[in-house]
This record gives C-alpha cells, structure tokens and sequence, in this order.
C-alpha cells in the first residue's frame, strides 16, 4: 500500500475508532500533534489507539509509554505501521 | 418545612417536554418502545461528547439549561438504575468478540452509573457534592432525600437533582426475558385497559434545580417516603402515615398521580391508594407518556410541576378530572415491580 | 462491624493477617479467566457454593457479591446485637453500595442477553441493586434502603449517606456498607487501561506497577450517640466529605485537587486541624497515578503527612467494598490503638519521598482518616475518631 493510501486509512480508522463525531480524514493533517492539542486527545485515547494498531496491523505494544513514541502524529505512526505491521 | 424548592426544571422523554413544551398530541412508540425525542447535542464540547452513552448525553443536554447564566450548584445528586449499561454491554461484547484480547478501555471507564455526574462536573469544573443513588426504581426517591438533607444542612446553597434512564437494547431483552413488558402488539391508547401482565418500555431524564428559598419557586417539595414490600395492605398503612404525618389539618391532596403502567399484576396497588383518597381528588397517570422505567418518578414529578404551574393540562393523562385551576397539592405514588413504592408531595410554594 | 476479605473472613481474623502482615493476593483459583495465572488478585478462596451452603442462602438467582455481602452483613448484626425486630423497623437504613453487583456472573449474563426466551436463574440479579435488595428482603428491612454506585468510592459515599440520615432524624440506626467480587469485566476493564499489575502491588513504591483487583465486603452498624447505653463501640464518625476533582474520567488531576479538597472538607466538617490525624488508611492502590497525586495532596494538605499505609497491599482494590472495609480497618487502628504494616515498599516516590509505615506498631491514636477515590473524579475522605 502506498504511504498516502495508508494514511488516509488510518485517519478514517481513527475517527471511527474513537468516535470523533463531525471530524473528517480531511481534517487531520499529517504533522499535526495527535494529543493534547490538535485533536485533544487524552491517555484513554493513546490506550484506544495501541488496541487500533493491534487489531488492524497486528502490531503488539506492551508498554503505553512505547506507545507515546509511536503516538505523536499520523507521520510517526504510518511509518511505524510500515516498519512493523504483520498483517 | 419543605424539603426544598424547585426553581427550574427540565425534562426529555419520549414526548415533547424539551425546549417548547407540547405534551398534548401523544408521541407513539417505535418498536414497542417509548422513545425519547433526543435533542440535538449542542453546548458539549465534541472530546467529551464522543465519549457520552445515551443516557449520559441525554441527561447532561436536560441538565445544562439550569447551568446556565453562571449557576453553579453546590452538589449534582442523581438517581439512575441503567445509565452506563449501555457501555457495559459494548465491553461485555468486546470481551468476548476477542475472547479477553486486547480491548479498549473506553466502554469500561463509561460503564460506571455515575458517568453522568461526574460528566457534568468536568463539564461545569464542579468541584462540590458529587453522589448517584443507583437503588433501582427508588434510586431517584434516594436522590431527593439526599437532596432535602444537603438543603437542610446548607439552606443557601442551589443542588442539581436528576434522575436518567434510558433503554439499553440488552437491558430491553433482559427485562422482556423477566416479563416486564407487554409481548402482545399495542396501540398505546390501550395500555391500561388490556389488563395483561407487563408494561411498555420506556426512557427519559428530568433535571431539577432546587433549593431552601421559597421566592419564585415552582413548587415545594414537601415529603418523600419509601418501601419495599410485596403486601398491599403494608403499602397502604405507610400511605396512611405518610398522609397523617405530612398533611396539615383539613388539607386534602388535589390531585393523585400514579404511576399506573397497564401491567395487570400491579394494578391492586394502584387502586387501593386511589381508593384511600378523597372523593374530591383528581386522578393522573403518566406512564402512557414515558414508558415504564427505574426512574420514572423524576418525569411524575416533572408532571407535578407542570400542572402545579397552571399549564394546559391534557385529557390523556386524566384518569379522573379534576379543577385545574385550584391545584395546590400533589401526592405521587409508584411502584416498581411490585417491590418499590414511594410516595412523594409536593405542593405550590408558600401555601403551607 | 463485620467483614470479609482474601485475608480472613471476620474482623477479628483481618486484624490478625493486618498485624502479622500477611498478603491475600494470589493467582486466581475460583473461576476462569485467561489472566488467572498473569493477573494476581485478592481471591477469597471460598467457593460461591461453599458459602451460600454457610450462609443457607440457597435460593436461586444469588450471586457471589451478594454472599460477600450476607456474609459481613450477618457479622456486623450479630456483632452489634441487633434484634430482629430493630433490623425490621422503620428507622433501621440499609444503604449498600456496589459496582460489579451481578455482574460478576459476565458469562451468564452475555448469554441472557442473547435470549428472546427462557432466562437463567439470574435474570433479575445483574443489576448493582440486587445485593442490598437480597439484604433487605432476607431482614424484612423498611426503612430508607438505598445502594450508592459512584465506583471506587462507593461504600464511603453509603458510610457518609447512612450517617447522614441519622443526623437529619431521617433514620434511628443505619446499616452501611459495599461488597464488590472479582469479574472478568473489571479484570479486563482495568487490565484495558494497562493499570493492572502482574506482581503484587507496591502502593507508594517509585517503581510501583499498577494495582491487582480483589474481593471482599464490609458492613458497619452507625447508631446515635443517645442510643448508645452500654453496646460495643468502636469508634465515633466524626468528619465526612465528598468532592469531585473534575479533570477526568479515569484518572486524577496532577495537583490533586479533589482528593486535597475531600481531606480538607473532612477535617473542617470534623472540626479538627491537619495536625490531629494520627493515621491516614490511604485509597494507595498502587497505580502510577493514584499513588503520587495522593501524595502530593497529602503534602499539600498536612506539610508533614502523619503516618499512612494502604491495606490494598493486604487484599487488593476491592472497589465498590474498599471503602466500608477500610473504614472497618481504620477502626481497628482505633479500637485497638495499632498500626498495619503497608507491604512490598520498598523506595519512596523520587518527588514526593513519603514512606508508608511497614511495621506493625503499638501506638495512641485519637483520629484516623480513610480515603477513597473512584472514577469519575468522586473523593471522600472519612475521619473516625476514639469514643
């Protein structure tokens, strides 16, 4: 899959994932900060998200704290998805 | 003295008694279900609102008119037997969709009874008394006591009081599975005529401001007694000393509203109380309007308010009629199930 | 006063495992779960049969959180002497609280939902009501009943209604309490936040790794001081407050607002100052979060905390039972003027430096305070003070 493909995959994973109401894939843009602000997303959100790469890359994270690393904007986690995925 | 006044109310059921109040054209239910008519979600910011059940979100939207114009209660006190259930059950199904896998917190951390409250809090930054009584069809009845006590102890202070219940599919099967609800096909102008064991579900949220000051109040709330008995003559003998202890001398109720729900098993109940009331006392029912649920006395005492401040009153909830014009005191009386009674009065402001 | 936990199943079995500080938390023997061997827990290891046969509560539809519940609740009635006649009168209250309820039979219940016919036995029983519903038909109980769910604080909020209640004339005596038993729900619901952990907790510990779940119930007979005559007391209820830190869901503000302000409100409804609180039974379970806000608002508050410890390193976070049996517990350091050891600690949180006590101590103790803090941001602190 292309970088662009996947990442407009994601986005649309994310949003139906954490049910954010009226925000479009369009909407996020690539370099922008996942958490706190940009989308406002809080360690709930960060914990929601580890389980979305699990159940749709096959990617295991054990440690939340790993996963702030990976977590940061759609860029950092597509190429992580990339790196990583088993399925 | 009263427990508290109300000063404000607010309600969404299944008709229309959000925003522009109409409750004269009958809202029909869907799928053997008395719906709420949900408002459109304003006024939550979308972080928190994509987080929010059904009853989380429909009990914040009744409850933030009160909020408004820099209200700040001092407590928010709930009753509710089912708000979080839906989540439950989202997680419930998670667990086992991945067998004990990997899952999402989400569901879990909203699955709590006291999401609403605490929602509210965070929503409003209220730090103050943050309580949800979840006791079943008396969880509301608990929330006005706790209410009354906290008013008692500070006279000044404004409380937010509310009760939330909504129709969780699985909650509907399990209650179906208890036979609670009619199995048979209905049209709901015939609910309490089937005489066939059971009740229509149904769902809704009524909000109340209240506090010690009786200017420019709705109406007072004057008593609330509660009891779990199965007996019939248990539950009228608490009336009778509900009545006796709370009626001043020569006063009569004006009017009656029971929560009288067509399941034929419960009717005994509701007609023994009818008939310890005075000839001249009016009649009222409403389950017709909301349904049967746990904290369904929260819309009863809506209905209370309403007709205490001289609005239309209409036909369909009239069982037996009464003048409209010199309503001053009303009693409710509810069960649930059979197992839960209360009896709550309430009357204008300042007449006793 | 009467309780059950992983540790003892009366108060008197409790303070005996508290004084040689013995840990209830195992790997879980009683039912499935695929964490059984990964996930300890504060398991009471009698089985739901074993203990309806004890109790003789056999009818069907009777959950496990309900027999914890009839267990510590049949403790505390006869502890206390109540008779039949006062525990069926209009001015005895029941107040419960419970989270998981009957939802600790998740199994069952996923299948009943499923059904269009047919229910199981428990079909009425899910529902966190249905313990203090069992209590009050077993004991023809009609005063004010009511359970409390405001999650992990929940039995600290029924402790406070109940005491209420008495204080507004509304009720002569009143029976407060909570009982909680493990569930696959909160199991995975907490193991999904990534705040269990797979060794026994560390409350306070800097490498602390999340708390372990477990079981229990407790119940506490409140009357008014004029009806007191010559009964057993244990100790007097003297401050009490809720408050909601309001930041969260499931998790508390860094500064701890909440938290500061139920201590600080307990103390001024108790009118005593930081410096007369002998001991702190803290809410401590161990997360990276709970454990140093806690701290810093216990800074906050006392400057220099007094002695502290959380008796969830004995038997886990029982939840919706934590607070009624941390305030059996705070009784116990009352009436029997000692201190619990706090175990697994071993190196203070780097920012804070506080250390809980971990070793059993003989002591004078005037006042203790309990905290309990659930989701949703909801605090209250209890203080008890010697009679």
């Amino acid at each position: 899959m292309e970088t662009a493909e996947l990442k407009q995959q994601l986005k649309k994973q994310i949003i139906e994932f954490l049910n954010l109401i009226s925000v479009k894939p369009e909407d996020i843009k690539d370099d922008e900060p996942l958490f706190g602000e940009g989308l406002g997303l809080d360690s709930i959100d960060s914990i929601e998200l580890i389980v979305l790469l699990g159940r749709e890359y096959g990617i295991t994270i054990q440690d939340p704290k790993e996963g702030r690393k990976i977590l940061v904007d759609i860029n950092t986690m597509v190429s992580y998805i990339e790196q990583h995925r088993t399925k | 003295m009263p427990m508290f006044y109300i000063h404000q109310t607010s309600c969404i059921s299944p008709q229309q008694t959000f925003d522009s109040v109409d409750i004269s054209v009958l809202h029909q239910p869907v799928e053997h279900k008395l719906k709420v008519i949900e408002p459109v979600a304003t006024g939550i910011p979308m972080g928190t609102l994509r987080r929010m059940s059904k009853a989380v979100r429909m009990g914040v939207m009744a409850a933030l008119p009160l909020l408004q114009d820099g209200t700040e209660p001092a407590g928010i006190i709930i009753g509710t037997a089912n708000a979080g259930m839906e989540d439950c059950f989202y997680f419930l199904k998670q667990m086992v969709d991945y067998n004990e896998g990997l899952l999402t917190p989400g569901n879990f951390v909203q699955s709590t009874p006291n999401a609403l409250a605490s929602q509210l809090s965070m929503l409003k930054q209220n730090h103050g008394y943050n309580i949800t009584h979840v006791h079943l069809g008396l969880a509301f009845e608990n929330a006005m006591t706790d209410a009354g006590m906290m008013i008692k102890e500070n006279p000044r202070n404004n409380y937010l009081l509310g009760a939330v219940d909504d129709i969780p599919s699985y909650n509907y099967i399990l209650n179906s599975l208890a036979g609670w609800f009619k199995k048979e096909p209905f049209a709901l102008e015939d609910l309490y005529t089937l005489q066939t064991p059971g009740s229509i579900a149904g769902e809704g949220t009524a909000m109340f401001l209240v506090n010690g000051n009786p200017e420019d109040a709705i109406a007072q709330l004057r008593a609330v007694e509660t009891i779990h008995t199965e007996e019939e003559e248990a539950v009228k003998q608490r009336l009778k000393y509900f009545l006796e202890k709370n009626l001043i001398n020569g006063e009569e109720i004006d009017v009656l509203i029971t929560g009288e729900n067509g399941d034929s098993r419960l009717l005994h109940y509701y007609l023994a109380c009818e008939e310890m009331m005075p000839h001249t006392t009016g009649i009222a029912r409403f389950k017709h309007m909301c349904g049967e649920y746990p904290t369904a006395t929260a819309m009863a005492l809506w209905l209370g308010c309403y007709i205490l401040q001289k609005n239309p009153v209409p036909s369909h909830i009239i069982k037996k009629s009464f003048s409209k014009k010199n309503c001053k005191t009303i009693l409710i009386y509810n069960n649930y199930k059979g197992g839960q009674h209360s009896f709550i009065l309430l009357s204008v402001p300042g007449c006793f | 006063m009467g309780l059950i936990t992983a540790i003892g199943d009366s108060a008197a079995k409790n303070r005996m495992a508290l004084s040689l500080g013995k840990c209830g938390i195992s790997t879980l023997e009683l039912f499935p779960s695929k964490y059984a061997n990964s996930l300890p827990c504060g398991e009471i290891k009698i089985g739901t049969q074993i203990l309806a046969q004890k109790l003789n509560a056999t009818e069907p539809g009777i959950t496990r959180t309900t027999l914890l519940a009839l267990h510590a609740f049949e403790e505390a009635i006869l502890d206390s002497k109540l008779t039949v006649e006062q525990l069926s009168s209009f001015d005895t209250a029941l107040i419960g609280a419970s989270t998981v309820g009957g939802m600790c039979l998740t199994d069952e219940l996923y299948m009943d939902a499923q059904k269009t016919e047919n229910g199981s036995e428990y079909i009425n029983s899910y529902d966190c009501s249905s313990v203090t519903m069992y209590l009050q038909q077993r004991y023809k109980m009609a005063g004010t009943i009511s359970t409390i769910n405001t999650a992990c604080s929940s039995s600290a909020n029924a402790i406070m209604y109940g005491a209420r209640l008495i204080k507004n004339g509304l009720a002569k005596r009143a029976i407060v309490g909570g009982a909680d038993s493990l569930a696959k729900f909160t199991i995975n619901g907490f193991n999904a936040l990534h705040i269990l952990s797979g060794e026994r907790c560390t409350p306070f510990d800097e490498r602390r790794k999340g708390l372990n779940l477990g079981e229990g119930a407790a119940f506490i007979v409140l009357e008014r001081e004029e009806d007191i005559d010559n009964k057993k007391v244990y100790a007097e209820l003297t401050g009490y407050f809720n408050s909601n830190d309001a930041f969260h869901p499931s998790s508390l503000s860094d500064e701890g607002f909440g938290p500061y302000l139920s201590m600080k409100g307990a103390l001024d409804s108790a009118k005593l100052t930081p410096a007369d609180i002998g001991f702190i039974n803290a809410h401590g379970t161990g997360t990276e979060n709970n454990d140093l806000v806690e701290s810093r608002a216990m800074l906050q508050l006392f400057t220099t905390p007094p002695p502290f410890a959380s008796t969830k390193s004995n038997i886990g976070h029982t939840l919706g039972a934590a607070g009624a049996i941390e305030a059996v517990y705070s009784l116990l350091n009352l009436h029997y003027q000692e201190l619990y050891p706090g175990l697994n600690f071993s190196q203070p949180i780097a920012e804070t430096g506080l250390m809980p006590v971990d070793l059993y101590t003989k002591t004078t103790l005037q006042h203790v305070m309990s905290n309990s803090f659930g989701f949703g941001g909801n605090c209250t602190s209890l203080i008890f003070s010697k009679s």
